[in-house]
């Protein structure tokens, strides 16, 4: 029973990698100088605009499955850590937020104890305690706020079978988070979790006061304990305005700037109306950006020709891998030379460009994205070049018994945004193709080919997929991917590759006991050069976001942790 | 474009009171008079020629529709083609393809095949069945006319896109795809057809030579072969021809939609599906296939107007492209009383 309510979990966590990975853009690091030089220094007061394509349809910090606290949510929810807002690498750093450091680890880091600051208030001036904060987190266990990620029903002592404060009335909640005193938590976990701190950076570590709860209906008001406090929501996240927040101090919260009096959301619009806009940059718009919408490969080639226009994209990484994945238990995938053959016929010149090109993706040989974060060691096991070594993969399948050629059939999503999608595949096709494997393409509507994909029994041999990280870190990359333990055989089913090494899973296991992260993703590096040597899948592209934004937008700074223009940095002229 | 332009071409409803066919002759002496036809013919057959040259032709030009050439794309600008004219060259006549470098003149080429060739057998399929079901119940007892007329009614109001959409869903994935969108188009809009048959039959059975034929004791099929379908010849061709431009923009309509053929076959729907983001940045990819598909389909109209009015100069005054029935200066509309239906008439 437990494994299956993971399962569906793990779907949505999925899921909401792709939407993250699709939308996931960001405003450059290398443009903001140019934008920001006629009024160097940000200013308070205006209004922002965000233009937005998908609808922020849930606000509740129980709900929400951001990575790193969300950017909207992020102005009105903070959390007991949060990812540090800054340009490049440094923006992969988790810092302290609501509480006094990033927390302290013993007994193995399977206890963790955090201090709050001292000062800090909700909109309505009331103190925030930490109780609200266990209280907040509780809520996220009841069926009806289901949403967030797996983690703390995984990890909290308890976490499995409890069903969230709404059906566990009068008693003290979940035993394995104490709060000793109203600026003190401890939480206890399972197993060893060196990564706690960067978990802390989710909505779910947001406090609730439990007086002002109205369960599913506390999205309509959620009380801030950020810079802004939620003025209107209409149609379901199409269209919020903020206000500043009176009692949030900016003593207390050394990462949000928060220039603006004024935030107003419009989504719902499609993503090419969105740049439209943003490049006409009229009215309102010219104090516009986007959070979610990145520049297609068209509209790059038209903004490029354009120098005014150019000055206004920014670039930014969220740590996200398309690849090929093989299921070694269909034939000829069963054949490790078959594999590898593929991974030398791979031409990455034209899987990048299939994916929008150099400025949108970059060619990817490691699982783990590129970031320092990650530990990714850039290694390249089957080094194809630019455009792939047919004649080195001619000579594995010869090696294999498949002298006269090899006819396969590759399984992608026949949705053109996303994961899997058909033009990656066809480039692929053509590449194939030089090494005499002909391959035939099997396109299927989205929602059939992720069951399929995640279904050990109904998995394709050789399939296009994706991954994003829920952080900055090898672990929620490889364990769910490699973790032997982790293959969900009546369920869905992330160990796509069916590894189970117990070197592997020892590894990993190992690694999550270290509560240094440099060292950690120095060892996540080294377990990625390890498994990626058994091509059980074909890094193609890790990609790149390119956002654009108004002409009167300033401060612009990028996480390198959400791939997204952090609107708490963004001051308007 | 509404469902009825999608399935039924201009004025179907009155070639039914169309006299027996004229002969060959007159035929061709009445469309060579037509100068819009003749020039329609010529165009007609220059895309007919291209695309069954379109092997030779891409032989000729030394590329091929499916290799890619990621040297040819700018990948830094989003994949847009390098150079003038989306990259034309020597052996890139009419320039590549954004993002992937393939060659848009074999692309094109092998695309007319396609179009053309999806457009073709859908509507051959469209008259074999149409004829028969409507040949079935114009000759048919009560019951069995009662039964196909019902059944013709059934399959006109399905929406054709939609059930085109919902069928292409559930065959398996590795059915030629052409094919499988001729079938469907072909399976999906021949009620129309029928119809007209149906009509043009009961009027013919009622004529002295049918009722002299069955007194000599000739059987119903005999009949229908050596009486019936001569006279049917001339609707049938005359709404065939109006048809088949019609298949070409479903076809591309389909594959526009993503339901058409597959990767990394080309048809021109589906290349204007993947052009329409490039319209700024990479025009002529956008262009060549829309005008190609342009020019096709109103030269195939106006092409199925010339041989309307060359078989039924009748009808040439009040059912031309363009104008309403009733507007012509000889319009005397007659009631349709044949017609079963009016569908569709612009």
């Amino acid at each position: 029973m437990r494994q299956s309510s993971v399962i569906a979990r793990r779907v949505a966590a999925a899921s909401v990698c792709l939407v993250l990975a699709s939308g996931a853009a960001a405003c450059g690091p290398e443009d903001s100088d140019a934008a920001s030089g006629d009024d160097a220094k940000p200013k308070k007061g205006g209004t922002l605009r965000v233009l937005n394509s998908e609808p922020q349809t849930d606000f509740d910090p129980a709900r929400l499955y951001t990575s790193g606290g969300g950017n909207v949510p992020s102005l009105v929810f903070r959390t007991l850590t949060t990812r540090n807002r800054e340009d490049g690498a440094k923006g992969t750093e988790v810092v302290p937020d609501l509480a006094t450091d990033t927390g302290r680890a013993s007994k193995n880091a399977t206890v963790w104890t955090y201090t709050l600051k001292k000062g800090l208030k909700y909109e309505d001036g009331s103190p925030i305690t930490s109780a609200d904060i266990k209280y907040g987190i509780e809520r996220s266990f009841a069926a009806e706020l289901s949403g967030g990620a797996p983690y703390l029903r995984d990890w909290l002592i308890g976490g499995a079978d409890y069903q969230g404060p709404y059906k566990d009335k009068g008693k003290k909640g979940l035993d394995s988070i104490e709060t000793p005193d109203e600026r003190t938590i401890v939480f206890r976990l399972n197993k060893p979790e060196g990564e706690f701190p960067l978990l802390a950076t989710q909505t779910q570590f947001a406090p609730v006061p439990k007086a002002r709860d109205k369960g599913t209906k506390y999205e309509e008001h959620p009380v801030s304990s950020g810079p802004y406090q939620v003025v209107e929501n209409e149609n379901d996240g199409e269209r919020i305005t903020l206000k500043r927040n009176p009692h949030w101090s900016r003593e207390t919260d050394e990462e949000r700037f928060a220039y603006p009096d004024r935030i107003d959301v419009r989504s719902g619009l499609d993503p090419s109306v969105v740049n439209q806009r943003l490049s006409a940059s009229t009215g309102a718009d010219a104090a516009a950006v986007t959070t979610d919408t990145n520049l297609g490969p068209a509209e790059l080639s038209k903004i490029t020709g354009d120098k005014k226009l150019a000055a206004r994209v920014g670039t930014g990484h969220f740590g996200y891998t398309d690849y090929i994945a093989f299921n070694p238990k269909v034939k000829p995938f069963d054949n490790p030379k078959v594999r590898q053959a593929i991974a030398y016929a791979v031409d990455r010149t034209s899987v990048v460009n299939a994916a929008g090109g150099s400025s949108l993706a970059e060619p990817a040989t490691t699982f783990l994205p590129e970031q320092k974060a990650f530990g990714s060691t850039g290694h390249d096991h089957f080094p194809a070049g630019k455009t792939g070594n047919p004649a080195k993969a001619r000579k594995l399948l010869a090696e294999a018994g498949y002298r006269n050629g090899l006819k396969v059939t590759l399984t992608h999503s026949s949705t053109t945004v996303g994961r899997g999608n058909p033009e990656t595949a066809a480039a692929l096709q053509d590449a194939l193709k030089k090494a005499g494997i002909t391959v035939s393409l099997k396109g299927l509507e989205d929602n059939k080919y992720g069951d399929v994909i995640h279904s050990v029994k109904d998995e394709p041999g050789f399939f296009l997929t994706g991954w994003g990280a829920d952080w900055p870190s090898g672990g929620p990359f490889l364990a769910p991917i490699f973790d032997g333990r982790q293959i969900v055989r009546d369920g869905a089913n992330f160990n796509t590759g069916q590894l189970d090494d117990p070197a592997v899973n020892k590894e990993i296991d190992e690694i999550n006991k270290l509560t240094d992260l440099d060292e950690a993703a120095g060892r996540w590096g080294a377990l990625d050069e390890k498994i990626g040597k058994r091509a059980l899948v074909v890094p193609l592209t890790h990609p790149v976001y390119k956002r654009l934004y108004g002409k009167d937008v300033r401060n612009i700074v990028i996480s390198d942790w959400t791939g997204v223009l952090d609107i708490s940095q963004v001051a308007v002229k | 474009m509404s469902e009825a332009q999608l399935t039924s071409p201009v004025g179907v409803d009155a070639v039914v009171v169309s006299a027996p066919a004229a002969g060959a002759g007159t035929f061709w002496r009445r469309l060579r008079a037509q100068r819009a036809a003749l020039c329609a013919a010529a165009v007609a057959g220059l895309l007919v020629l291209f695309a069954l040259t379109a092997p030779l032709l891409i032989l000729l030009e030394g590329a091929d529709s499916t290799t890619y050439h990621p040297e040819l794309v700018d990948s830094a600008r989003g994949g847009v083609p390098i150079g003038s004219f989306g990259g034309a060259s020597g052996s890139h006549w009419l320039g590549v393809e954004p993002q992937t470098g393939r060659d848009l003149f074999a692309r094109l080429a092998e695309g007319a095949q396609v179009s053309l060739g999806v457009a073709l057998g859908a509507t051959l399929i469209q008259v074999a069945v149409g004829v028969s079901v409507g040949l079935a119940a114009g000759l048919g007892n009560r019951w069995v006319d009662q039964l196909f007329d019902r059944l013709t009614d059934v399959v006109i109001a399905l929406p054709l896109v939609v059930m085109a959409l919902a069928m292409l869903a559930v065959v398996p994935e590795d059915f030629p795809r052409p094919l499988l969108v001729a079938l469907i188009i072909g399976l999906v809009a021949w009620g129309t057809i029928a119809k007209i048959v149906r009509a043009q039959t009961i009027a013919l059975k009622s004529l002295d030579y049918v009722a002299a034929a069955r007194l000599s004791g000739w059987n119903t099929w005999r009949i229908a072969r050596r009486e019936l379908l001569p006279g049917l010849a001339a609707p049938v061709l005359t709404y065939s021809a109006l048809l088949f431009p019609v298949n070409v923009v479903i076809e591309s309509a389909l594959s526009f939609l993503g339901v058409g053929v597959k990767a990394p076959t080309a048809s021109w729907g589906q290349m204007l599906a993947a052009a329409d983001v490039w319209y700024q940045a990479a025009p002529q990819y956008l262009l060549l296939p829309a005008g190609l598909l342009f020019t096709a389909v109103l030269a195939l109209t106006v092409l199925g107007d010339g041989v309307r009015t060359a078989l039924d100069p009748r009808a040439a005054g009040r059912l031309r492209v363009g104008t309403r029935a009733g507007q012509g200066p000889a319009a005397p509309a007659p009631a349709a009383d044949t017609a079963p239906r009016k569908e569709g008439a612009v």
